[in-house]
C-alpha cells in the first residue's frame, strides 16, 4: 500500500513541474532592449565614433601630415595594419552607420516631428561616407548598410561618394526646412553636439558640403557654381558655431591624445616626451606666429624630432596646453571656411576679397587656439593676434595653402586631406618608409577583403586618390 | 521544481520502515575445488558486498525476502549470478577462462556489461588515476584513452586543460565534451569573457571540471561517439564524460575504511631555451642596458661597461648562466593530500573524503589552495525502495596567475631574459613610498613588481550536488528521480599598482561569475525475458535541465589612493552586469533486445526542446541504434589462441541549440565607448546615456544543428586474453551548423547569425592491450592506442572559404577552411611561382611579405599512447609515452627569442656579411636570380623575418613524443604488516612531463597554447608560461 501511494506521488511529481511552454519561452535577454531612442543612440553613435577617432587616427596617422614628429603603430612608413584598417572601418560601418540608418529609418517613418532627428542621421551619415572615401578612395555607398538587398556591397568611385554625400546633406537640409514649429521631437538629450539646436546643424551641413566641394573642385572644377551656391547658405561663421565635443576630463572623460600619454608613460606630455611636433609644422610656426608657444615647448629653440622619430631631451615637445585631457575633440571650425573663401577669392571662382577672408580666418584660428578653445592654458591677447594678423604681408595661395595646413593642426583627417589637395607643405616620407610618396590612402581590410568578393584588389598605400591631382 | 524535491523528500521519510536481515555464508572455489581467496561477492543492484578469505569463505547479510541475487566474481573467472532461495549457505565453483565481463557505465550512469555494447566505451579506474595524480582530472587522459586528445595549456597554477574526442566537429566552439558526475552534468565552462580573441594579455584559469578531486574518483568513462551519448542530447554531441565518485563498500569485518594518499612533488621549468650567451643586450652591436629581451650588442668579452643593467653601476659585462631563467623561476611545490573513511553493510554506505591540493608555482608570488571535502551517501530503505546522496564542496583560491597573450604589463614569458641581465639584481622592486625601482629602463617594469604588487586572484567555490531515489514496486522494474545541482561562485580580482609602467595611474578590475545548472531526471527501467533467449530491457525517461549565469563586475582605473581598491578611490569606474539563462526538457527511451547473451541491439530516442531556439522550431528529435554481435559464441569459434571476438555497429543522429537571446533584434545599453589600447571613454558622456545596436543580424529561421555519426568496431582477443585488439573506425557529419557567419561590415553589420555549413570528421583508433609477460611474481603490462581523426571542411556558406574560429596577436588566425580542416592562417613569404624559393627585396636583402594562406592543420593527424605496467613482485612500475603526430604551431616565444637574438642560432653570421642565400631576386623579364644582396646585418635579417606580420618563419611542425608519466610503486605485502591496523600500504616516486623525447620546436614546450579550454584554438603561443616538469613521492595507506 505504502509503495502504492509512493507511485502515485511520484506521477504528482512529473505532473507539478512546470509547463514546458511557458518554462521555454525565457529566451529575451533582460538585459537589452527590442527598441531603442535617438536620445541613446545619438550619444553612442557620436561618442563611440569620437573615441575611436581620436584614439584611432588621432594618436596612429597625426604623422602622415606629419603635424607630429611620429605616432606609434603609424602606417606613415607604407604599411596599414589589419587593426588600424579593421577597427577604423568597423567603427565608421557598424557602429556609426548601422546605428545613424536605424534611427533615420525610424525619424522618417515616424513622420514631421522626427524631421530633426532624420536630418542629424544624415548629416552625421553624409560625413561619415565621406571620411571613409578619404581614408580608402573607393568604398561601399549606394549598395551600404543594406545586407538584405546587398549582401556584398559594391564599392562605388570616389566622385559617386562625394557627390552622394552632397545629396545627403541637401535631403538634411532639407528635413531642417521642413521641422514644424511645435510638436516637434525633442533630441536635446542625446544631441550632444549642439543640444538639438537645427540651426548649427544645418550651418554644419552647409559647411561640410563646402568641404567636399573642395575636394571635388581639385578635380573637377564645374562644381564651381555649387560652390557659389553653398556659400550663400548659412555657414559655420565664428567660434561658437563651432563643431566640438567637448570631453570633461578625468577617468573616462579624456580626450586619446593626452590618454595615451597618462595611460602609458606618465601625467604630462611635455615631460613624458610622447607627442612632438612635426618638422613642416615646427617650421612653419617658428618665426613669430602666435601658436608656436601655445602649441610647442622648446625653450632651447632645440627644434623639431626628425620625421619619424619620437622627441626627447634634445628636441621640442608639443605643449601640455594641447596634449590635455579636456582637449574637445575638434570636428569644424569657422576658420576653415574662411580660407576656402580666401582661396576661392584668390581663384577667382568667387568675387570676395581674398584679403579679408585670410585676415578673418587668421583671427578666427589665432582667437580659437588662444582664446574660445574649453580650458586653454595658454591665452592669446587680442593685441597679439591682431598684431600678428597685420604683420604679415599681402595674402598669397600659398600663405592660403599653408594656413590651410595650420588651421587643420590636431584633425587627422582634415589634415591628411589638406595636404593630399594642397600639396602645401611639401611632404617626404621618413627615410625608413616603403613607399615613395606620404601615405595616400590605406589598405582594405582583411575582414571585409575576405567576406565581400567585391572589394577591389589593394593597391600600394602612396598611389594617390581619386580627388588628388 | 521545489514542489518535486519536497515529494522526493517525503517519498524518503514515509518508507523508512525496518526489516527483517538473514546472512549467508559459502565458499568460492575454481572447477578443481581449490579456495579462491579475494573473491567479489556482491549483493545485486546494491554497494552490498564482501571478499572471501584465505579459505575461500565468505558471509553476507541480505535483506529478507525474494529477489536477492548474489554475484560472484574474480579475476580471470567468469561471473556468476546464484538467486539467493531457501537455503543460508551457497557454495559456488567459479569457471576459469570465460569472458572477463567487465562493466562499464554507459550514458545516464547505467552500468552495463561491456560485451553488450555497439559502441566504444573507454573506462579509467581509479588506480590509474591515483598513480601520479594530476591537479587537474583531465590531464589523467593523457595518453590512455583512445580518440582522446588532451591540451594543457601552461605552467600557471590551476591552468586549464582542453580536451577533444574524436576531433573537431562543430564550428561555433562546441568542441568541449559534457562532463557528468554521478549522473549530473556539471559546467565544464572556462570563462574567458566570452572571447575567442585572446589578443589582450589572458588569464588561463582553470576549466569547470578540473575541481573533481581524484582520490574521489572510482571511474571515469569516455563515450565518444553519439550513440554512446545519444541519451544525454545535445549537449554530448562532442562525447561526454562520465566521472562515478567512490562508494562505501561492505567488507565485511564492520570496520570503516581509512584510506590516506599523500604526495609532495617539485615543479621546475620543463623544457629551457636555448639562449646564446656571447653577445650582450644592445643593439647593431653597441651595449645598451635597458634593452631587455633584444640581444644584438657587442661580443661579451668582459669588457667594462659604465651602465650594468639594473644597477646601473659600472663594471665588467658577463653573461648569466641561462639568462638569468633559473634564478626568476622558482622550484614549485605541490602538496596532495587525501584522506578518506568509508564503510558500509547491506542497508547503507558512506564515504567522507577530504582532499587538499596546495602548491606554489615556478612563477614567483603564486601559489594555488584547492580543498575538496564530499560525501556519498546510500541507503536501502527497502529491496524496494534506496536512496542516494552526494556533495562535494570544492574551494579554490589562487593568486598570482600569469598573464599570456600581449598588451597586459603581467606577462610573465621567455624572451624576457637577456643574457647579460642578472634577475638577482631586480630584488627588492619597491621603495618605503611604495615606487617601483631597480627597472632596468623607465619603460620596463620590474618582473618582481609585476610579480609581487600586482594581484590576479582567483577565489572559487563550488557546490556539487545530487540526490537519487530508486523505487522497484515489483521485480525488473525500477522507477529512479535524480536531482543535481551545481553551484560555481567565481570571484576574480586583478589590480595593477599604481606605478606599474604602462598602468601608472593604476587599476583594479573585479569580475564575479556565478554559473548555476539545475538537472532533474525521471527514469523508469523495465526488463524481462521474452524467451529463453530473448531478453528486453526498456527505459524511458525525462529531463529538464536549467543552465543560469550571472556576472557583475567593475574596472576601477586610475587610484587616488594606491592599493585601495574602492569604487570610490578611482576617476574612472566602469560597472558590467550580464545574465544568461537557458532551459531544456527531454524525452528519452532506450531499448536493448539481446539474443542469447551474444546479440545486442540498443535503440535510442531522444527529443529535446530548448529555450534557445525559436518556440515554434524548438523541438528536434534524434534517434541511434547500435549493435553487438558476440560472433565467438555465436559461432563457437572460442579456442586456445581465440578467445573472443565482437562486432559491433552504431548509426546515430543529434541536434544541438544554441546560446541564449540569439533571436531578437537588440539594442544593447553601453557603458564604454572603446578606443585603441583600451583608452575608452565612459557612459553617461556628459550626462548622455547610450545604446548601440547588435553586430549580429538575427537569424530568421533558425533551425538546430544536426550531426549524423556512423561507428563500425570489433573487438578481439587472443591467448585467454592475453592479447586484446580494439578497432574502431568513425564517420561524423555535422550539418546546419549554427554560427555568427561574418558578414562585410559595409553592410552595417559584422555578422549573421544562421545554419550553415557542413563539416565531416573521420578516424581510426586502434587499442591494443597485452601482457606479453606473465609469470609468478612478474608481469607486463602494455597498452598501445592510436587515435587519428580527421576533419574536413566540406562546405561553409556561399561565397564563404573561410570562417575565424579563434585569432591572437599578429594576424595568426586559426580558421575552418572550405576543403581543409581548422588550420592556422599566417602570412607567408613572397614566393617565385617556378622554384618556389623566397623572393627578396633587392633593396635591402630581406624576404618579402606575401598574402596570408593557410599553413595547415592545427589538429595532430594522430595521437599514439603508450602506457606500460611491470609488477615485479611487490614492485610496479608504470610510464606512459604520448607521441602526438603532426599539426602544425606557431609559437610567438620562438618568434621573440629569435627576433630579439636571445635564441642560439642567431649567432650564425652575426659579425659577417649575411646573404640570404634561400632566396631569389625578381628580374625585370620574370626570370629570377640567386640573391647576392647582402642583409645588413644578422640583427637586421632575423628582426626583419616577422616584418608586415610575416608568421612563414615561426610556424612549426607541432609533433612531439613525451615521457609523460612514470611512477614507481612498493606494496608493502601483508607479511611485513602482519597483523597490524594497517591493510595496505603502498610507498612510490611519480613523475610527470618527464621528458620531451621529441620535437622539432626549439626552445618551448610543443603543447604550449595561447587558448585555454574555453576556446577552440589550438596551434598558436604567446608569451605562456612555460610548462613544469613534477618529479615528487606518495604514500597510500589503507587503515
Amino acid at each position: 500500500m505504502k509503495y502504492i501511494k509512493l507511485s502515485i506521488l511520484f506521477l504528482v511529481g512529473l505532473l507539478v513541474l512546470p509547463s514546458c511552454d511557458k518554462a521555454l519561452d525565457i529566451n529575451t535577454d533582460p538585459l537589452a532592449a527590442s527598441s531603442a531612442d535617438p536620445n541613446v543612440i545619438l550619444p553612442f553613435v557620436i561618442v563611440q565614433y569620437s573615441s575611436r577617432f581620436e584614439s584611432e587616427l588621432g594618436t596612429r596617422i597625426m604623422d602622415v601630415p606629419q603635424h607630429f614628429s611620429a605616432c606609434f603603430n603609424s602606417p606613415r612608413t607604407g604599411p596599414t595594419t589589419s587593426f588600424l584598417t579593421g577597427n577604423t572601418w568597423g567603427m565608421y560601418y557598424t557602429q556609426v552607420l548601422g546605428n545613424l540608418v536605424l534611427v533615420e529609418q525610424d525619424a522618417l517613418a515616424a513622420g514631421e516631428s522626427r524631421n530633426n532627428v532624420a536630418a542629424i542621421a544624415k548629416i552625421l551619415k553624409a560625413k561619415a561616407f565621406f571620411e571613409l572615401s578619404c581614408i580608402w578612395d573607393k568604398i561601399p555607398f549606394s549598395e551600404a548598410l543594406d545586407g538584405a538587398t546587398y549582401s556584398s556591397p559594391n564599392f562605388d568611385d570616389q566622385e559617386a561618394v562625394f557627390r552622394g554625400c552632397l545629396s545627403i546633406l541637401d535631403e538634411a537640409i532639407s528635413l531642417i526646412d521642413k521641422v514644424p514649429a511645435e510638436g516637434v521631437f525633442d533630441v536635446s538629450g542625446g544631441d550632444v553636439l549642439f543640444g538639438g539646436d537645427m540651426d548649427k546643424w544645418r550651418r554644419w551641413a552647409n559647411s561640410l558640403k563646402l568641404r567636399i566641394l573642395m575636394l571635388i573642385r581639385n578635380k573637377d572644377t564645374s562644381v564651381d557654381s555649387q560652390i557659389q551656391a553653398v556659400l550663400g547658405q548659412p555657414l559655420i561663421e565664428s567660434n561658437d558655431q563651432a563643431v566640438l565635443l567637448p570631453y570633461a576630463g578625468g577617468g573616462g572623460a579624456q580626450n586619446a591624445f593626452y590618454g595615451i600619454v597618462s595611460a602609458f608613460f606618465g601625467p604630462s606630455n611635455e615631460t613624458a616626451q610622447v607627442h612632438g611636433p612635426g618638422e613642416p609644422l615646427y617650421d612653419l610656426l617658428k618665426d613669430g606666429d602666435p601658436r608656436f608657444d601655445l602649441y610647442i615647448l622648446d625653450p632651447d629653440g632645440l627644434g623639431a624630432p626628425d620625421n619619424g622619430f619620437f622627441p626627447d631631451d634634445n628636441t621640442a615637445v608639443l605643449r601640455d596646453n594641447i596634449i590635455r585631457d579636456d582637449l574637445p575633440h575638434i570636428m569644424f571650425l569657422p576658420s576653415e571656411i574662411s580660407f576656402y573663401r580666401a582661396e576661392l577669392a584668390l581663384l577667382g571662382v568667387t568675387n570676395e576679397d581674398a584679403q579679408e577672408w585670410f585676415d578673418r580666418g587668421l583671427t578666427q584660428i589665432l582667437e580659437f587656439w588662444g582664446q574660445d578653445i574649453p580650458g586653454a592654458q595658454i591665452t592669446l591677447a587680442d593685441a597679439t593676434i591682431s598684431d600678428y594678423v597685420s604683420s604679415l604681408p599681402a595674402v598669397t595661395m600659398q600663405m592660403v595653402h599653408e594656413q590651410q595646413y595650420l588651421e587643420s593642426f590636431i584633425r587627422p583627417i582634415v589634415a591628411w586631406n589638406t595636404v593630399r589637395r594642397t600639396k602645401v607643405p611639401a611632404l617626404s616620407p621618413p627615410s625608413n618608409a616603403s613607399i615613395t610618396t606620404i601615405l595616400k590612402r590605406f589598405n582594405y581590410p582583411p575582414d571585409e577583403v575576405s567576406s565581400n568578393p567585391n572589394t577591389p584588389a589593394n593597391v600600394n598605400t602612396d598611389v594617390p586618390q581619386w580627388f588628388e591631382n | 521544481m521545489k514542489k518535486l524535491l519536497l515529494l522526493l523528500g517525503l517519498a524518503i521519510f514515509t518508507s523508512g520502515a525496518l526489516w527483517a536481515q538473514r546472512s549467508i555464508t559459502g565458499t568460492v572455489t575454481d572447477q578443481e575445488g581449490e579456495a579462491l581467496i579475494g573473491a567479489s561477492i556482491l549483493l545485486k543492484g546494491t554497494s552490498t558486498g564482501t571478499v572471501t578469505d584465505v579459505d575461500g569463505k565468505y558471509q553476507i547479510t541480505v535483506p529478507d525476502g525474494p529477489g536477492n541475487v548474489l554475484q560472484f566474481s574474480y579475476t580471470g573467472f567468469g561471473t556468476q549470478e546464484i538467486e539467493v532461495g531457501i537455503s543460508n549457505v551457497i557454495d559456488v565453483a567459479l569457471e576459469e577462462g570465460t569472458v572477463l565481463e567487465e562493466v562499464v557505465v554507459t550514458a545516464l550512469g547505467i552500468e552495463k556489461e561491456s560485451r553488450s555494447l555497439g559502441y566504444s566505451v573507454d573506462q579509467l579506474n581509479s588506480e590509474e588515476l591515483v598513480k601520479a595524480r594530476e591537479s587537474n582530472i583531465v590531464n589523467s587522459l593523457q595518453g590512455k584513452v583512445t580518440g582522446v586528445v588532451v591540451n594543457n595549456t601552461s605552467g600557471n597554477l590551476g591552468a586549464s586543460a582542453k580536451i577533444l574526442i574524436r576531433g573537431a566537429t562543430s564550428l561555433s566552439g562546441r568542441n568541449n565534451p559534457l562532463w557528468v558526475i554521478d549522473g549530473q552534468p556539471v559546467n565544464d565552462d572556462q570563462f574567458n569573457g566570452g572571447q575567442a580573441n585572446r589578443i589582450s594579455g589572458t588569464r588561463d584559469f582553470a576549466n569547470g571540471a578540473s575541481v573533481i578531486n581524484p582520490d574521489d574518483i572510482e571511474t571515469i568513462s569516455v563515450l565518444k561517439g553519439a550513440a554512446a551519448t545519444a541519451l544525454y542530447g545535445s549537449r554530448a554531441a562532442a562525447g561526454a564524460i562520465i566521472v562515478t565518485t567512490k562508494r562505501g563498500k561492505t567488507k565485511g569485518d564492520n570496520n570503516l575504511q581509512v584510506s590516506v594518499n599523500s604526495s609532495y612533488r617539485m615543479d621546475d621549468l620543463f623544457v629551457t631555451p636555448d639562449y646564446q650567451q656571447e653577445y650582450a643586450m644592445g643593439s647593431l652591436a653597441k651595449y645598451d642596458s635597458s634593452s631587455v629581451g633584444y640581444d644584438w650588442g657587442p661580443r661579451i668579452v668582459g669588457q667594462t661597461v659604465s651602465h650594468l643593467p639594473v644597477t646601473g653601476e659600472s663594471g665588467p659585462l658577463r653573461a648569466v648562466k641561462d639568462n638569468g631563467v633559473k634564478d626568476f623561476f622558482e622550484t614549485g611545490n605541490t602538496w596532495l593530500n587525501n584522506f578518506a573513511i568509508s564503510d558500509g553493510n547491506e542497508k547503507y554506505d558512506y564515504r567522507i573524503s577530504f582532499g587538499a591540493l596546495n602548491q606554489t608555482g615556478i612563477v614567483p608570488a603564486s601559489e594555488l589552495d584547492r580543498y575538496n571535502v564530499s560525501l556519498n551517501a546510500g541507503l536501502r530503505h527497502s529491496p524496494m525502495l534506496r536512496s542516494r546522496f552526494g556533495v562535494q564542496f570544492i574551494k579554490t583560491d589562487s593568486r598570482g596567475t600569469a598573464a599570456a597573450g600581449a598588451n597586459d604589463p603581467n606577462i610573465v614569458g621567455l624572451s624576457s631574459f637577456s643574457s647579460t641581465l642578472d634577475q638577482r639584481n631586480f630584488i627588492p622592486w619597491i621603495d618605503e613610498a611604495g615606487n617601483q625601482i631597480n627597472n632596468p629602463d623607465p619603460q620596463i617594469n620590474n618582473p618582481y613588481w609585476i610579480r609581487h604588487e600586482n594581484l590576479n586572484n582567483r577565489d572559487d567555490s563550488r557546490i556539487l550536488a545530487n540526490a537519487a531515489l530508486t523505487f522497484a514496486p515489483f521485480e525488473n522494474f525500477e522507477l529512479t528521480g535524480k536531482f543535481g545541482y551545481d553551484y560555481d561562485q567565481d570571484n576574480r580580482f586583478f589590480s595593477n599598482r599604481k606605478g606599474t609602467i604602462t598602468r601608472l595611474e593604476g587599476n583594479f578590475e573585479t569580475t564575479n561569475i556565478n554559473n548555476i545548472q539545475l538537472n532533474t531526471d525521471i527514469i523508469a527501467r523495465y526488463s524481462f525475458d521474452i524467451t529463453d533467449d530473448l531478453a528486453l530491457s526498456a527505459l524511458g525517461g525525462f529531463n529538464y535541465n536549467k543552465r543560469q549565469r550571472t556576472i557583475e563586475g567593475l574596472f576601477g582605473n586610475q587610484l587616488l589612493v594606491p592599493q585601495l581598491f574602492s569604487p570610490g578611490n578611482v576617476k574612472q569606474s566602469v560597472p558590467d552586469r550580464d545574465f544568461r539563462e537557458q532551459v531544456l526538457f527531454g524525452l528519452y527511451t532506450s531499448i536493448d533486445l539481446s539474443y542469447r547473451d551474444w546479440l545486442t541491439m540498443t535503440i535510442t530516442g531522444r527529443n529535446d526542446w530548448s529555450s534557445t531556439l525559436p518556440l515554434n522550431n524548438n523541438s528536434y528529435f534524434y534517434p541511434s541504434v547500435s549493435t553487438a554481435f558476440i560472433f565467438s559464441d555465436a559461432l563457437g569459434l572460442a579456442s586456445d589462441f581465440f578467445s573472443y571476438g565482437k562486432l559491433r555497429a552504431s548509426f546515430a543522429q543529434v541536434g544541438n541549440d544554441t546560446d541564449p537571446y540569439q533571436l531578437d533584434f537588440l539594442f544593447f545599453p553601453v557603458t564604454v565607448a572603446t578606443g585603441q589600447y583600451s583608452l575608452n571613454v565612459n557612459f553617461p558622456f556628459n550626462g548622455a546615456s547610450a545604446y548601440g545596436k547588435t553586430n549580429t543580424i538575427p537569424p530568421a529561421d533558425l533551425l538546430p544543428e544536426q550531426q549524423t555519426s556512423f561507428e563500425i568496431g570489433t573487438e578481439l582477443d587472443f591467448f585467454d586474453y592475453r592479447l586484446g585488439l580494439d578497432i574502431a573506425y568513425f564517420n561524423t557529419q555535422n550539418k546546419d551548423q549554427i554560427l555568427a557567419l561574418p558578414i562585410p561590415e559595409s553592410t552595417g553589420f559584422g555578422f549573421l547569425r544562421t545554419n550553415v555549413g557542413q563539416v565531416n570528421t573521420s578516424g581510426l583508433e586502434i587499442t591494443l592491450d597485452a601482457t606479453p609477460i606473465k609469470f609468478k611474481g612478474f608481469s607486463w603490462n602494455t597498452i598501445v592506442n592510436f587515435s587519428s581523426a580527421r576533419t574536413e571542411v566540406v562546405e561553409l556558406a556561399e561565397g564563404v572559404d573561410r570562417v575565424l574560429i579563434a585569432s591572437a596577436f599578429n594576424s595568426v588566425q586559426v580558421v575552418a577552411e572550405k576543403g581543409k580542416g581548422f588550420e592556422l592562417l599566417g602570412v607567408p613569404w613572397q614566393r617565385d611561382s617556378v622554384t618556389g624559393r623566397p623572393l627578396i627585396n633587392p633593396e635591402d636583402g630581406t624576404r618579402i611579405a606575401g598574402e596570408p594562406k593557410t599553413f595547415g592543420s592545427v589538429l595532430p593527424d594522430f595521437t599514439m599512447g603508450f602506457v606500460n605496467s611491470f609488477r615485479i613482485g611487490d614492485f610496479n612500475l608504470s610510464f606512459t609515452i604520448d607521441w602526438r603526430e603532426g599539426g602544425v604551431m606557431k609559437p610567438s616565444t620562438v618568434e621573440d627569442l629569435q627576433v630579439g637574438g636571445l635564441a642560439k642560432e642567431t649567432l650564425l653570421n652575426r659579425e659577417g656579411t649575411f646573404i640570404d642565400r634561400e632566396g631569389v631576386i625578381a628580374n625585370a623579364d620574370g626570370t629570377v636570380r640567386d640573391n647576392d644582396v647582402p642583409v645588413a646585418s644578422a640583427e637586421h635579417f632575423w628582426t626583419a623575418l616577422d616584418d608586415n606580420s610575416i608568421a612563414e618563419p615561426f610556424i612549426f611542425d607541432a609533433s612531439f613524443v613525451k615521457l609523460r608519466e612514470i611512477s614507481l610503486n612498493y606494496s608493502f605485502p601483508q607479511s611485513l604488516l602482519g597483523n597490524s591496523f594497517i591493510k595496505n600500504l603502498i610507498i612510490g616516486v611519480e613523475a610527470r612531463n618527464v621528458a620531451l623525447l621529441y620535437s622539432v620546436i626549439p626552445h618551448i614546450d610543443p603543447e604550449a597554447s595561447l587558448f585555454g579550454s574555453g576556446a577552440d584554438g589550438w596551434g598558436i603561443e604567446r608569451s605562456n608560461v612555460p610548462s613544469t616538469r613534477s618529479i615528487g613521492v606518495n604514500l597510500r595507506a589503507t587503515f
